[in-house]
């Protein structure tokens, strides 16, 4: 299945409202294993809480294989290129329980220092 | 009901101007009553100030103040012609329309309208400025737009984002400030951080720990189960390519992005909300793509 990303959201891939919808098209036909292309001919500027929501939000019950399995990206330029890849490096790396305890401590245990 | 005159000095956009203009602020602040603002000793005014009085001017109103720009009390002519030109003037009470010229002009959004803010970055400020091929000029302004986004989606201001942008010919830099009198980061990082965290220990996290916990890669206060946490980051590292600055004030810290590398500090004097200041080079050799031949 091709989809034309210009001919959904327009020519901006830019807020995270048009990612959701991309998502909600090609979330559950991924999930069954159907390959989808998303075309962005005719898309000239990017923003990442469309990427954020559109792919980033798949890696939640898709893992990062499968996706890029599935998932083929045509016409997109260099810029919207390396949002993506930050994008889905960011939600690879994404776990919803951090250890915001440790992160806490860290911060504070590093302001002892260097207030010392 | 009393009026409260806040003399408004010269400024630049040094650290101590933004702190001169979080003064002004906390000059307000519990007021909020009638303010009249006097020009008498501003020589100067850069886009950063036209850009935060305007907010801080709608913060006062929306409370219930009112404020008045004394016009007869600007004696700088330049400054007279730059507020006009940006279009402050005219949204504040005096009589001139803004036109095109070295200015960029100044905008308020009570909205996040994406087509109208992405048109102003594309064509009003970066695309007037600086001469890239229209994918590179896309490719900025996508960038910019991830500092609206974080204004819209973060702070919860009530009385909208204020823009405003300079082009100064001779250094051939582009400026553009984007305001808001929303929460503030570190106030939203503390607040997100002690839903996990016993609320005491994440109170002694200073205004720099917080500022520079929401640079990080990653690091969100949106909960939802969707990565996010990368506009910030994004940011920094089209500023550094550009050699350009980044300078993020917000509450009681700020964030300094430029060739020196980043410098997160405590702020002497804080204010509710945040300030988005970026200073870029015009030189459209630091622009181009990798796959973009030099002539």
């Amino acid at each position: 299945m091709k989809l034309s990303i210009k001919e959904l959201v327009g020519p901006r891939c830019i807020i995270k409202e048009d990612g959701q919808k991309i998502y909600e098209v090609i979330h559950g036909l991924l999930k069954s294993g159907e390959t989808i292309t998303l075309d962005f001919n005719g898309v000239s500027q990017f923003a990442s809480p469309f990427f954020n929501f559109a792919i980033g939000q798949l890696l939640n019950d898709i893992s990062e294989d499968e996706l890029r399995r599935l998932l083929i990206i045509e016409n997109l330029n260099e810029s919207g290129s390396m949002v993506v890849d930050r994008v889905i490096e960011n939600a690879a790396q994404y776990h919803g329980d951090k250890d915001y305890q440790k992160i806490v401590d860290d911060i504070l245990e590093q302001q002892a220092r260097e207030s010392d | 009901m009393t009026q409260k005159i806040i003399q408004i000095p010269t400024l630049n956009d040094t650290p101590e101007d933004f702190q001169q203009l979080f003064e002004m602020s906390n000059q307000v602040n519990g007021l909020f009553e009638d303010v009249r603002f006097d020009f008498s000793n501003c020589k100067f005014l850069r886009s950063n100030a036209v850009a935060f009085l305007g907010g801080l001017a709608r913060l006062i109103e929306s409370l219930g103040g009112s404020v008045i720009f004394d016009w007869d009390t600007l004696r700088s002519n330049s400054v007279r012609a730059n507020l006009c030109q940006n279009g402050f003037a005219g949204n504040f009470g005096y009589n001139a329309k803004a036109w095109s010229g070295h200015s960029i002009p100044y905008r308020e959004e009570m909205e996040p309208d994406m087509n109208e803010i992405m048109d102003y970055l594309t064509f009003s400020w970066i695309g007037k400025w600086v001469n890239v091929t229209d994918r590179l000029r896309d490719a900025i302004s996508g960038r910019m737009w991830e500092i609206y986004s974080n204004a819209f989606e973060h702070s919860d201001t009530e009385v909208g984002v204020f823009t405003c942008g300079q082009h100064f010919r001779h250094r051939n830099d582009l400026i553009l400030t984007v305001v808001d009198f929303g929460r503030g980061i570190p106030a939203k990082v503390k607040a997100f951080l002690s839903q996990f965290v016993d609320e005491a220990r994440v109170a002694k996290l200073s205004g720099a720990d917080c500022v520079k916990w929401a640079f990080e890669r990653g690091n969100t206060t949106s909960m939802g189960g969707v990565a996010r946490g990368l506009g910030l980051d994004l940011l920094k590292d089209f500023v550094r390519i550009n050699q350009g600055k980044l300078e993020v004030y917000s509450n009681d810290g700020y964030a300094i992005i430029d060739k020196e590398g980043e410098r997160f500090d405590n702020s002497p004097i804080s204010f509710q909300g945040t300030v988005v200041h970026i200073t870029l080079r015009c030189d459209e050799k630091l622009y181009r793509f990798y796959d973009e031949a030099e002539e």
